[in-house]
């Protein structure tokens, strides 16, 4: 080893790597310093890849489906209540689209970030708040940089009250990966799971038909209404 | 046992660095490690950390955190290991690198792989 880097640019490198590989990069990184600038330059090609990686390892394909869409629903859903022409309006979903999909990336980098194996019992709410923030904070900068494309307030509101509700709904029932039982030395969840037959049990299988048909009738019946 | 996924040049990279070091594979080593084995393309560190996470999570690698050591900051290491199944991965892409190479040796004539085996001699050496 050279000579080591300064501890502040260490820290800093630090409080950007998230926790979970925190302690080997930190070291490794340490362990190849030649100096400051050099253990710098080697951050900033170390830390864009670790960061993608922990997402990719957290992310949970069908889970993040569900987190996108509730999420648009919530701010299409708002708009639709208070103001429907804002939906059918010019751009109308492209800046719907913009708070949800800042929330989303939050979510993810959130997850990215977690501790493994610290999890509060609130932590679903925390997330969600935490995406809707994120949402918030992008509206304030567009508000500021383009006013056009931000979302009116009580849109913005109501989308991001309901955000909240639903996407701590998903994380309850859906916790991400950091906090399920798996250890660094085992198979990825998803891939665990890629070699069990999924099994949906008789009482599932019944609310499902159910709910397929009730879906199904109601369509029929808007479509005879329309008609 | 499962099959293995068919791995891409640089995941057999990582993992015969991994068989080579034995248990002092971790992140600098194995980075040192594939440098040599790629030379003389250079391999950035953080494509390591890529390629042994997405090891892991294929099965073919297990990891363990070590002791920490002064001349790491007092930070622990990421020690990794081969997986029964990540042996066997090799073991094919060994083969089918076996197969490659007397395939073109039969086109290019026995002169040409006397050349190359004379070369890749030198350079393990």
């Amino acid at each position: 080893m050279g000579a080591p880097p300064h501890r502040i640019v260490e820290k800093i490198v630090g409080f950007l790597l998230p926790p979970a590989c925190r302690e080997e990069v930190l070291g490794d990184l340490h362990e190849r310093s030649e100096g400051t600038w050099r253990y710098l330059a080697d951050a900033l090609a170390v830390l864009p890849l670790v960061i993608v990686s922990r997402v990719r390892r957290t992310l949970d394909p069908q889970v993040t489906l569900m987190e996108a869409f509730v999420l648009c629903l919530s701010f299409v859903g708002a708009a639709a209540y208070w103001d429907r022409a804002f939906v059918s309006g010019s751009w109308g979903l492209a800046r719907l689209s913009i708070p949800a999909a800042v929330a989303l990336l939050a979510l993810k980098l959130s997850d990215a970030y977690a501790r493994p194996g610290r999890r509060q019992p609130l932590a679903g709410a925390s997330d969600a708040m935490f995406a809707i923030g994120m949402a918030f904070v992008s509206q304030a900068v567009l508000l500021i940089g383009s006013p056009d494309v931000a979302l009116p307030l009580w849109i913005a509101s109501c989308g991001g009250g309901l955000g909240v509700l639903l996407l701590t709904l998903v994380r309850m029932l859906f916790p991400p990966f950091a906090d399920r039982p798996v250890g660094a030395a085992g198979p990825a969840f998803w891939a665990r799971q890629a070699g069990e037959p999924v099994r949906i049990t008789g009482g599932v299988a019944r609310v499902v038909k159910g709910a397929g048909a009730v879906l199904l009738l109601a369509l029929v019946y808007l479509l005879l209404r329309r008609s | 046992m499962p099959r293995p996924d068919s791995l891409g040049q640089f995941e057999q990279l990582v993992l015969t660095a991994v068989l080579l070091l034995h248990d002092d594979a971790y992140g600098v080593t194995i980075h040192g490690k594939v440098q040599d084995l790629a030379r003389p393309k250079d391999i950035s560190l953080g494509a390591v950390y890529v390629t042994l996470d997405r090891l892991e999570d294929k099965g073919l690698l297990m990891s363990r955190l070590s002791d920490p050591t002064p001349e790491r900051g007092g930070r622990a290491k990421r020690c990794y290991r081969l997986e029964a199944l990540g042996e066997q991965a090799l073991q094919e892409s060994a083969v089918t690198a076996k197969r490659i190479f007397d395939g073109i040796a039969e086109v290019w004539g026995k002169e040409w792989a006397k050349e190359w085996g004379k070369r890749w001699g030198k350079e393990a050496g």
